[in-house]
């Protein structure tokens, strides 16, 4: 299967789920946070749960993956500054009641302030491309 | 029968543990298929190099040498998928309402739209510094036992819970 269709699937998948489960709902996060709803934290736990499994599964099957690759896992580094990132990603997903992905579903939603967030993002990113320029450690 | 199902999947707001299966799936099938991590912030970064005038950014050549990456599809997905949501549920359209903010903060739309890109700047520049976001670290990287996402998720649930309190403390009088 060609990688870009697949992926566009698997986005469909995945933005039509957030947005079905209330992911997307800016009531549903700003709860999660001040501790009066708590289905983000059941989806966001039972998904860290179903992936762990099937991870394992994957990884004890020892077959190469589809293209005949063995499974290759990135991990992610933590920088000098990472943390204090996540802090500021943190406060941001507070703010916005999204994050990078529930964004986009919202943007499918038709709400407009989404997009505000939306075009956010994209600027945090660019500053993010002007700051590295010249501070490579982060 | 069928009207029930129907409303079921498509009308009604699913329960967490549908949710949390299939986004939870997804971390072993793109490996599967793909061998490749979930992660969506990254692609942010094609977005920067197609709307914004940054390829002469280091970061940018050397990151995003393929501007029109699989990365971007997985982003269009995501936008494909909540339309498809929106319209099947009868919800199709623009709309100005947000929730608790829209209800609760009297504030324009000018001040509105201010806050939502401050929030989403927050998000982007915060991701890329900590290396990724929900998908990336919460869910793909905790699914991995990486201990980095565990430390960077605790981070983003601190952040989070500092400012959603501080906003409803402050815009919101305190009310849920």
């Amino acid at each position: 299967m060609n990688k870009k269709l697949g992926f566009l699937g698997f986005g469909t998948l995945f933005g039509f789920t957030l947005s079905r489960v209330g992911a997307s709902d800016f009531d549903l996060i700003m709860g999660m946070f001040v501790g009066r709803d708590y289905t983000l934290v059941g989806v966001i736990g039972l998904a860290i749960i179903v992936g762990a499994i099937g991870m394992q599964l994957l990884k004890r099957s020892q077959r190469p993956v589809k293209n005949g690759e063995p499974l290759k896992i990135s991990e992610k580094k933590l920088g000098p500054w990472s943390l204090l990132g996540a802090g500021l990603f943190g406060i941001g997903w507070g703010l916005s009641g999204a994050c990078p992905g529930t964004v986009l579903a919202q943007l499918g939603e038709g709400k407009i302030f989404g997009f505000f967030t939306f075009f956010g993002m994209i600027f945090g990113t660019y500053i993010y491309a002007r700051l590295k320029e010249k501070h490579p450690s982060l | 029968m069928i009207a029930i199902l129907y409303e079921r999947i498509f009308v009604d707001p699913w329960p967490f543990w549908a949710g949390g299966i299939i986004i939870g799936l997804l971390v072993p099938l793109l490996y599967y298929f793909y061998n490749t991590a979930l992660g969506v912030s990254t692609g942010y970064g094609n977005l920067v190099k197609i709307f914004l005038p940054a390829r002469h950014l280091q970061w940018i050549k050397t990151k995003y040498s393929e501007t029109w990456s699989w990365r971007v599809y997985f982003i269009g997905g995501i936008i494909l998928g909540g339309f498809i949501s929106s319209a099947l549920s009868g919800n199709l359209g623009f709309t100005a309402e947000m929730g608790r903010f829209t209800a609760l903060v009297g504030w324009g739309a000018f001040a509105g739209a201010v806050y939502f890109f401050t929030g989403g700047l927050l998000l982007g520049l915060g991701a890329r510094i900590a290396g990724g976001c929900t998908s990336g670290h919460s869910i793909h990287g905790i699914s991995n036992l990486h201990l980095s996402s565990i430390l960077a998720t605790i981070m983003f649930l601190i952040g989070g819970i500092i400012s959603a309190n501080l906003i409803r403390i402050t815009l919101m009088g305190g009310a849920w």
